[in-house]
This record gives C-alpha cells, structure tokens and sequence, in this order.
C-alpha cells in the first residue's frame, strides 16, 4: 500500500504506519471473534463441541507458551492449577446449584484457589540460586499431588470416577463454543499485548540472561512468582469454562499427562511465539478426536515421532517453520522504528553530593575472609573506596580477584567479616538488593539478553528506576548522560534496534558497561571490561571510565590484567597475591615496586 | 516385624527401579524421560520369553539386552544433538516414551498381559507369613547393588565415568573418550532400567503404560541422590519408610505421593540432597 | 613453514603453528599465531596473565576450535583430532586449571591417563624414575599432596607415556625454588631422550634457562621472540612483562 505513495508522503506516513500496524492486532481478534461466532451456524455439533474444548486448551497453551516459550520455565503444571479451577466449580455447582450466588462463588473459586496455589508454588519453585529443573521438576509435582487430593476427596471430588450431573450455566452447545472463543481470543489479545510491551521483554530476558536482571536490580524471583500465580488463574479460569461446558471433570483433567501433552501442543506450534501454540493446539486437538476413533495407535504414535522430531531439529516448532518463510516476503522484514533517545537530568544529583560530602565511603571492606571448603581463597582483606576514585585490583591467576569481586556484588556468598556499601552492610543480601544500594556490576563476558534489542536492553537497566509498561512500548528512551556517552562514542546509539545477537564482541562490552552505567550506581565493578577487545575499543572504554570517576560522585573497582591499561586510567591499584591484599597505593608507587616484579615475572613464591 | 520387611522390599524394588536412572543422570546430566519406557519395554521382554515357554528368569538377560541396544540406539539419535538443552532433552525422551509405548501397543495390544511368576508363594519368618518374591526382590537389590558399585569402583570403565562427572574437560583432555562413555553409560542405564521392568512383573500388571506411574517416583530420587549411588540407596530407604508408614498409619493415598513430595521439599531446602552426608 | 623445515633438519617440526587463529564464542583470543617446535627443542611461551597462552594450548588440543590457520604435529595436520587421538600420536599435556582429579587416589588419576590397563605398569615404572616419592603414596588421594608434589605428579603423568611431544602449562607456578630446579633436571633430561616441548610460563628466569628459544604473546598475538642464548634475552622479555 505504501509503495503507491510519492516518497515525500512516505516518511510522512510512518507514524501513521506505526499506529495502523499497532491497532492491527485489534482489527485481526474483532475479525476473528465474528468469524467464531458465526461459526457454529455452519460446523455441524461434534465439531462445535470438540473445538469448544480444543478452544478452552489453545487458552492453557498460551498460559504454557508464556511461561515457557517467553520466560524460559518449562512447566507440566498448569494442568494441576486447569484441575483446581474446574473442581472448585464442580464442587460448589454441585453444592449450590448454578444460582447466580453459586456461579459468582464458583468462578470467583476458580480464580483464587488456583492463584493461592501457584504462589505457593512460585515460592516452593523460585528461590535465589534455584535451578530451571528444581522448577521443572516442582511442577511435576504439583499435578501428581493434586490428583491424589482429588483421589482421597471421597465423595467431595467423586475420587476416581469425577463429578458429573451438576448444574451448569445456562447455554446451547453454541453458547459455549462462542464463550470459550471469546475467552481465548480475550487471552490471547491480553498475552500479545504484555509480549509486545515493555514488561513483556522482562520475561524474555528472564529466559535469556536471569542473573543480569538481578544485577539491574530487578527482583527475578518475584517476576517469576508473580508470573506463576496470575498464569495459574488464567488456567484456574480456562478449567470454569471446562466444567461448564463439558458438565463433567475427572482427575486426569489435573495430571501430570496432560500437563505434558499441553508442552507438546506448545512445542509443535512454536514456543516463543503466540498464534503458533493457539493453532497448534487447535489443530492436534481436533484431529485427535476425528481421527483417534479410527487409528487411536497410530494417531499417539504420529504425534510422539513428529514431537521428537521437532524437539530435535526444529526447536522452534511450525510457527518458526512459518515465520522464516514470511520473512523472505518483503513486508515481514520491516524493522521497528528505534525510540527516541533522551538525556535524564540525574536523578541522584541532591543525594550524590549529599554523600560526598560526608565521611562515609561508598565502599568498606574489613577484614574480608572466603574458603571453599579448605581452599583459603581470601584472607584479611580490608579495602576502602571513596567518591572519584578509580581502583584496579591487580594480580595473577588465582590470587582471589573474581571471588573478591563476587562478594562485593552478592551478600548471600558466604563471606567472613564485613562489607559495607555506602555505610549498609551487605550481608545476606541478594544482588539486586545491593544493585539497590547503588552497586553496579559489569561481568568478565558480556553479559547481556541475547534475543533483545540493544534499546530493550538499555530500558531493562532503567526498568528498576523508571518501571516498566505492561501495556505499550514507550517512544522515548531516557538515559542518564553518561550513558548516553558511552553508546555515542562506540556508535551503539546507531544500532538500537539492532538484535544484540548480531553485536561483535566489542560492542556487547560497551552495551554491557552502557546498561551499567544507566543504573545510575555509585560503585560500578568491572571484571575484565577490556578482555578480547581491539586496542581501539579498550582506549574508548578507558575514557569513559575516567570521565565517569572524574566527576567525583561515582567510584569504580576493575579487576584488570592488562596492565598497560592499569597503568593508563587507576588512579589507586590494589595487588592481590594468593587471596592476600598485599599492596595498595597510587600508580606510581605500586609500578615501581620490587614486589610486583617478582610476583609477575618469577611466579613470585612467598 | 511385617512393617520392617515391608520397608526393606519397598526400598529395595525402588532402588532397582531407579538404579538405570541415576546412572544416566550421573554421567550425562539428563533427565531421561524415557526411563518409564525402558522398563515396560523389560516387562515385554518377560511376556515374550512366557509366550515362548521359556523359563521365566531368561527374561532377565534378553530385557537387558534389548534395553542396551535401544539405549543406545536413542542415545545416538536423540540424546547426542540435545547434550547442550537439557530441558529439551527430558522433552524428547518423554516424546521417545510415548513412541515405545504406542509400538508397544501396536504389537501388543493394550490389554492387561499376564506374566508367570518369577518366585511364587510365601516364606515364613519369625512368625510371619511373607511373600517370597519381595524377599527375593531384596536379594536382587542388593545383588544390582552390590554389581553397580563393584562397576563404579573396580573397572575402568567405572573409572572413566566417574571421571567425567568429576571433571568432563580434564577427563577429555587425558585422552578419554567422553561420547563413548556417555554412549556406554546410557546404554547399561536403559538395560539396567529393563531388567528392573521384568522384576516389576510379578508385582504389578503389565500394559503400554505401566512404566509412567514408576517414572515421577524414580525420577525424584535420584534428583536426592544427585550420582551418588549409596545417596540412593540411603535416600530409598528414607523415602520408602515415609511411604509405607503413611501408607499403613495414614492413607495409602497419601503415601503414594510420599516419595514425591517429601523428595521436592527436600531439594528445597538442600539441592545436593543426599549426596553431601 | 619453510622456516621450519630448514630448522627441523632430520624431520619435520614437532609442531607447526601457521596463522592460528581461536577463541570462544564471538571472543577472539589467539590472533595470527605462526610458531614451530623441532624435533628435541624446548620453545618457552611466555606472557601475563589473560593472553592467550593457556587458550593456545588447548587449540594444539583440539578442545577450543581453530577458527583459522594450521597446525602439524610431526608433520600430520590436526583437524577435527580429539585429544584421544593426540595421546595415540605422542602428545603429552600437563594442564594447569584444575589439573587433577582431587578427589580421586593417584593411582586413578595416573590410570585415566593409559589408554588401556595393561600400560600402566610400563608407565608407573617410567614416572617412579622421575619422581620415586610417587611409589608409595599411589592410594593416597591426589588432593593430599602439596601443591609441589601436586606439579610433579601433574609432569609426570604427562611423561609416562613416553611423548614426542610436552605441551606444558605453568609448571612451577606456586612451587619453591628447589622444586622448581628439580622440575628443571626432569625436564632437560626428557629433551636428551628426544622430546619436543611447548612451554608456557610466567617464570622468566625458569623458563629461559630452560628452553631453547622464547615468544612473547600479548593480546593472543606474538610480539617478539629469539633465541634465549641471546644476551638481551631476559631484559626484553621483563620488559614485555613487567607493569
């Protein structure tokens, strides 16, 4: 359409472009809530009724695909939490009657129960330092337990034969195909609009990169439980509509069968994307019951060799199969307009001399212990760090540098003695916490969302100052100067739309200090910024890193074995040597020492 | 009296069950999922060497054998592109289960199949009447055991695994082939896994779907266990006590999700398990 | 690799670099090296920390992906070799991170370095010549020695299998003096039996009494090299080190 437009109408037309292909998603879900409730007036009744079902799964499918397919968790539980939801309204309808009281209290039940447990759930799953399979495997669980509970339910949960014969809503078998079609086209609007939003990047860097969203200093564990709860509603709510209108539930609508068999309807339609499951689960669900009547064997067995295949070969499943042929066609290559890029008056100017100017320092150490077990790998270390100073911890392989470094980010290492940020003590503390105190960390390899934006990555390290939107993506982009300094000088402020996938290494090590900076931090650690980089790009990053101290209101601690480099930009080095802090002073007094000689150039014993 | 050989039996059949799992997990960090699988497919085994009128114990080599050689077809096939996604490997292998039940079923049909009993009838010790096949199941538990350990400790076979899980670069960097040994390792867990499937036999009924209801409960020990093939053994007998005495004082609903649960909170709290006492 | 033909009289080169390229994900860490060892000579590899060294090592070994160039061993090319192979062609390793599997005796830790059982005593018998205080301390676990006897063990389970070729790295960091010097004899006396060995170290003066001729690598890229007969040799190596 816009090829007929003279080229000067064009740019003027973009905005415009932006605004059409943003309602467009609306247009398409109208289109096809029309379309669905039209037709029942066309599919003759099994279909009508097996799609009512298939609809209602394709709703789990996508309340699977955003846990697993956007923030990485892969969980067989969200038939448990379907299960909970569509007993509690079998039991209260058996209980009361499908009275308006009994319907309120019902679906109200099948909301809350589902999301009591899926907090219970997130937390039991969730944890500092819990592992994508602890989550899993937590999972599993929750469905085997639940149809245990519904077992030794007695007559409550009708045990093993379910509960049939209670009182439903009112509605025609086409009254049910048309509400589950709204719920699912209502869920999946929902689910596009948070993936599509800033917050919905959250999730994807969750999946992608979990411990750099705790050193931005947001809260991973309650993202994912929160996460958790409200997708165990959504399910909870899914499993209303089942009992409604199939009129009958059963303990395998909670197990853990059919929690695998909703993954694999999500693995077949693509995980990571959201009209892939939908279909997906669509299309199996209703072949299934055409075609499982005639070849029920053959029919698992299809299913099963086609799920391996695409685990295997085609992790993106068909959706992904889709996707790369819509890209060769010219308008599915279209790039995202970057946002605006805006300077953000520092917010911690008041505090910042505030802090300066009284006698506490940004950063001290005493008497700074850690083993492994009987390896002694830091000893008496006692540091102190003030405003303006740019320290380099220097010293061979071995000599603690890292570890050092990791107990200044994470209180929960366990550590002797005591580590005080701005006059707190860190103790205990997670690392987003400390990120909260005005520590940031930039890791040894670069450490960013790999499947972001170079602009999403940047709003990620705003998101714990500025918030996220749930809803839209913002047009503009404020970052504190300094930031912005850093992606002008290395051209990252040209590639904001840029996959960061597609960065060299160099440019991922400015992103990374980039989003550091953006933090606004007070203490900024580096480990190794300048490893595997051009000598171009290590002079780029020197200079930002002395223009960040020479302000006078930030500190930075770099571990660095380059030493030319060390020598260029400290304005203090500190040498470790065998987990012992053994010197420390100005640049001058620490290059000309016969100690620092020995250690690098005899492998220095004692 | 009956309470003590009941734990003893119940800790002994699962450990048989799950002794395949763990070594596969051990050596190649992967849930297999197929696990429940390999164990139907070693009740067959005993089904067919029944159909043949052969004594019924042969069952034992050929489920071995068989478990092997599909071992190790499924760890060439499957296992080997997915050794950097482990979440995605558990998929496959539950993926591959449903394909070796469904051949199954196929072959089979998915009727009840009845298998002969390898030990009938009962044994009395001090006093009480007790089936004999669980006693016997206990001796082969301990006998699996007693084999396992001996192979970890003694071969260099063992050696080589324990190597990998210690430490797979330096392993590789001496000149150890780390695909043979994990290709090895999955092939005697998926035999290990049969053989427990004919040992199943006489105690539950054989269909396509028999090995998923032993799958979640092998599975969650030997996440406790974490490679340690005495942590299982330790966390078998913890496990199997909780749920015969909730079984026999609570509800046998409850002391069938015992394992699982108390397993899950377990790991909450220490994720070694029971692999650091 | 005519240089290195000229230099490798009898034969060809222990070991070939030409234009080695590697490094990890999209991190380069080994830039255009060209280096050769001959048949019975010792090249040190010297530089600080984060160089490269240890990642050119373990490219000659195949367990970090040559991303350009060549490598010959002998005269045969490596590529796609797995260590196992390496080990069959005479190579011999004595890493550096994490060396040895503590928690296992030394027995088993010098058997997982034997293709097969039946050469362990052949080679137990080759190490007790090297180091006897090994003899009787085989149960022990490895994690209980110090961390010299730690080095010396860690040397001659790279020995024992009589290689062509020694690939070491940072062999007397953390040893004494003595230890150092007694690392040395075993050293120079597997050079008269005809090993080739690659020697990476930041002991200058250890590694220059050592071997034959140096490289500098800085930033993954070789910035000088000599012979270590050569009188400025020491001076312009602590230079290329020093802070």
């Amino acid at each position: 359409m816009l090829e007929t437009l003279p080229v000067a109408e064009r740019a003027a037309a973009a905005p415009r472009g932006r605004r059409l292909s943003r309602a467009a998603p609306f247009v398409v879900a109208a289109l096809a809530a029309l379309a669905l409730w039209l037709a029942p007036l066309v599919l003759d009744t099994f279909a009508v009724n097996v799609l009512t079902r298939s609809m209602i799964y394709a709703v789990l499918a996508v309340t699977v695909d955003l846990l697993w397919g956007f923030a990485g968790i892969l969980t067989f539980g969200q038939a448990a939490f379907f299960g909970v939801g569509a007993y509690a309204t079998a039991m209260i309808l058996t209980a009361y009657g499908a009275t308006p009281l009994g319907i309120a209290a019902a679906v109200a039940a099948s909301l809350v129960a589902p999301v009591v447990l899926g907090l219970a759930v997130g937390w039991l799953s969730f944890y500092h330092r819990s592992t994508p399979l602890y989550a899993s495997v937590i999972s599993l669980v929750v469905p085997i337990v639940v149809v245990q509970l519904i077992y030794a339910g007695g007559e409550w949960t009708g045990s093993s034969s379910g509960l049939v014969g209670f009182d439903v809503l009112p509605f025609e078998i086409e009254g049910y195909f048309r509400l589950a079609a709204l719920f699912l086209i209502v869920v999946t609007l929902a689910a596009w609009i948070l993936v599509r939003s800033d917050a919905g990047r959250a999730l994807v860097a969750l999946r992608d990169n979990e411990a750099r969203c705790a050193y931005l200093g947001l809260n991973p564990r309650r993202l994912q439980i929160r996460l958790t709860a409200a997708l165990a509603g959504v399910a909870g709510l899914a499993g209303f509509l089942f009992a409604n209108a199939s009129a009958v539930v059963a303990p395998e609508n909670a197990g853990f069968l059919f929690g695998t068999e909703l993954v694999i309807w999500v693995a077949l339609g693509g995980r990571g994307t959201l009209l892939g499951p939908v279909l997906g689960t669509i299309a199996i669900d209703y072949l299934a019951a055409n075609l499982s009547g005639d070849l029920p064997f053959l029919w698992q067995l299809l299913l099963g060799t086609a799920f391996v295949v695409i685990i295997i070969l085609l992790p993106g499943g068909l959706a992904d199969l889709v996707g790369r042929l819509w890209r060769v066609l010219p308008i599915g290559r279209r790039r995202p307009a970057p946002p605006r890029l805006v300077a953000r008056a520092a917010a911690t100017e008041a505090t910042g001399t505030e802090a300066t100017g009284t006698e506490i320092p940004i950063l001290k150490v005493e008497n700074l212990a850690k083993a492994y077990g009987a390896l002694t790998v830091l000893e008496a270390i006692d540091l102190e760090i003030r405003a303006g100073e740019l320290v380099s911890l220097v010293g061979p392989n071995g000599a603690g540098k890292t570890t050092l470094m990791r107990c200044l980010s994470d209180g929960t290492e366990p550590f002797r003695g005591a580590i005080a940020v701005g006059g707190t003590p860190i103790t205990g503390l997670t690392p987003n916490r400390i990120v909260g105190l005005g520590v940031g960390r930039k890791f040894q390899v670069a450490s960013v969302f790999e499947s972001l934006s170079v602009a999403d990555c940047l709003r990620l390290a705003r998101a714990a100052h500025d918030g996220l939107s749930p809803v839209g993506q913002a047009e503009t982009l404020g970052l504190p100067q300094a930031a912005l300094d850093v992606l002008r000088m290395t051209g990252l402020d040209r590639l904001l739309t840029q996959p960061t996938r597609l960065l060299s290494h160099g440019q991922k090590q400015a992103l990374e200090l980039a989003m550091v900076v953006a933090l606004e931090p007070r203490l900024i650690l580096l480990d190794e910024p300048t490893a595997g980089l051009t000598k171009a790009e290590r002079t780029t990053i020197g200079a930002v890193l002395k223009a960040l101290t020479a302000e006078g209101r930030i500190a930075a601690v770099l571990v660095e074995h380059d030493l030319d480099f060390v020598r260029e930009i400290s304005s203090r080095i500190v040498v470790l040597h065998q987990g012992r802090l053994v010197l420390d002073g100005t640049v001058e007094a620490v290059v000309g020492s016969e100690l620092v000689r020995t250690i690098y150039a005899g492998g220095g014993h004692g | 009296m009956l309470l003590t050989l009941d734990i003893l039996t119940t800790a002994a059949i699962l450990f048989i069950v799950s002794i395949g799992l763990l070594a596969i997990f051990g050596v190649l960090k992967i849930i297999n999922f197929a696990h429940g699988a390999w164990l139907t497919v070693g009740a067959y085994c005993a089904v067919v060497t029944a159909k043949l009128g052969l004594n019924p114990w042969a069952a034992l080599p050929l489920a071995f054998v068989i478990g092997a050689a599909l071992g190790g077809l499924a760890e060439h096939v499957i296992i080997r592109p997915l050794y950097r996604r482990p979440l995605d490997a558990i998929l496959a292998t539950w993926g591959l289960g449903i394909v070796v039940g469904q051949l199954i079923t196929l072959a089979f049909g998915r009727d009840v199949q009845l298998t002969p009993n390898l030990y009938a009838g009962t044994v009395e010790i001090l006093g009480v009447d007790y089936s004999a096949y669980r006693l016997v199941a206990l001796g082969i538990a301990l006998a699996i055991g007693t084999l396992f350990a001996l192979t970890v400790e003694r071969t260099r076979l063992g050696l080589s695994a324990r190597a990998v899980i210690m430490n797979e670069t330096l392993a590789r960097s001496l000149g150890i082939d780390t695909g043979r040994v994990r290709l090895v390792v999955f092939m005697i867990g998926a035999g290990f896994a049969a053989l427990a499937g004919v040992l199943l036999t006489p105690l539950t009924s054989v269909d396509p779907n028999m090995g998923v209801s032993w799958l979640i409960g092998a599975f969650m020990l030997v996440m406790v266990a974490d490679a340690s093939y005495l942590a299982l053994a330790a966390a078998c007998l913890v496990f199997g006590a909780a749920q015969v005495l909730i079984s026999t004082f609570v509800s046998p609903i409850l002391g069938s999700i015992a394992v699982a649960v108390l397993a899950a909170l377990v790991l909450r709290i220490s994720p070694k398990g029971f692999s650091r006492a | 690799m005519v240089e290195a033909a000229r230099r490798a009289e009898p034969a060809e080169a222990a070991l070939a670099l030409d234009g080695v390229s590697s490094g990890y994900g999209a991190v380069s860490i080994v830039r255009d090296v060209s280096l050769s060892v001959g048949p019975g000579e010792i090249v040190a590899l010297l530089g600080k920390n984060g160089m490269g060294k240890t990642t050119l090592l373990k490219t000659i070994l195949g367990m970090v992906a040559l991303r350009g160039g060549a490598i010959t061993i002998g005269g045969q090319a490596l590529s796609g070799l797995t260590p196992a192979k390496l080990v069959a062609l005479g190579v011999g390793y004595a890493p550096q991170e994490q060396p040895l599997f503590q928690d296992l005796s030394i027995r088993d830790n010098l058997r997982l370095a034997v293709p097969a059982d039946r050469m362990l005593p052949e080679a137990l018998e080759r190490l007790f010549g090297h180091f006897p205080f090994l003899k009787d301390r085989l149960a022990q676990r490895a994690g209980t020695l110090s961390g010299g006897e730690q080095k010396m063990l860690i040397l001659g389970r790279a020995l024992m299998l009589r290689p062509r070729l020694l690939l070491i790295d940072e062999i007397s960091e953390g040893v004494q003096p003595s230890m150092v010097e007694r690392l040395r004899g075993v050293l120079l006396a597997e050079r008269e039996a005809g090993t080739s060995m690659l020697v990476v170290e930041q002991h200058v003066a250890f590694a220059l009494g050592l071997a034959d001729r140096y490289a500098v690598l800085k930033l993954g890229e070789i910035v000088d090299s000599g012979s270590t007969r050569a009188p400025d040799a020491q001076a312009r190596v602590i230079d290329h080190l020093a802070v």
